[in-house]
């Protein structure tokens, strides 16, 4: 829930708010096509495939959040859970889907 | 932390163009269309399948590791959200401090509010102008 006497009280920076955004989409663009490199070297068909991208995902957020967020992600996102854990959780579903399927047809075919 | 960086996506490409050349060289063996024996834990659905050699699977997912780590140490800083916090960053840093132009840089986030031309006054500017420069004539005639 959003408190606006809180957020007048301690006021947020829409700058720094839309830079991490950005540089969270990046990385989550950057690795979903390595994820998908991985899937189809590995061989993965249907549902362990989507399971392997969203265990990849997890981690990246895992090493967001220990390397660049320093343990504190209250401090560099508004809402960690929506904007650190899940952002952008989508949108690289696609380029995975893309390298994933070169790779498997490169490697199994 | 850009050279560890740098040096952590070299060694992740490298192990993956290896993994991925491997798992090819692999596909072309007779044997490597055999399928896998069936999962007792998982059930058939989530079954990987994966009919790699153990060594090439565990290269594969330890090159996107590290090539993720990689990726994300070379990717730009995060910036504090608190304003308190991002402006007390803007008014220590030094380079920040420094004006480029006219409302850039300065170092503080509420120059343009304390510092409004168009309220300034001007007749007790020019006033306290005349008394420094009366000051300073006696100066001169007294010396």
């Amino acid at each position: 829930m959003i408190d606006e006497k809180d957020l007048a009280r301690r006021p947020i920076v829409q700058e720094s708010v839309q830079h991490n955004a950005r540089t969270v989409s990046n990385i989550r663009a950057l690795t979903a096509s390595l994820f998908g490199v991985a899937a189809g070297t590995l061989g993965l068909e249907s549902f362990p495939g989507f399971i392997f991208y969203f265990l990849g995902t997890a981690t990246v957020s895992m090493l967001i959040y220990a390397l660049k967020a320093e343990s504190k992600p209250e401090s560099y996102f508004f809402q960690p859970l929506g904007d650190l854990w899940a952002g952008d959780l989508f949108g690289g579903l696609m380029s995975f889907v893309l390298t994933w399927t070169l790779f498997y047809g490169l490697c199994k075919a | 932390m850009a050279a560890l960086a740098t040096a952590v996506n070299i060694l992740g490409m490298l192990f993956l163009a290896h993994a991925v050349y491997s798992a090819y060289e692999h596909s072309l063996l007779p044997s490597s269309s055999t399928p896998t024996a069936a999962s007792y834990i998982l059930p058939q659905a989530l079954d990987p399948k994966v009919n790699l050699p153990l060594d090439i699977t565990l290269e594969t997912l330890f090159s996107v590791f590290l090539l993720c780590a990689g990726v994300v140490l070379s990717s730009p800083e995060l910036k504090p959200i608190q304003w308190n916090v991002w402006a007390g960053r803007l008014e220590r840093s030094k380079e920040a401090r420094e004006i480029k132009e006219v409302g850039v840089g300065g170092g503080n986030p509420y120059a343009g509010l304390e510092e409004r031309a168009g309220f300034l006054d001007i007749r007790a500017a020019s006033r306290g102008f005349e008394e420094w420069r009366q000051q300073q004539d006696g100066g001169k005639i007294e010396s």
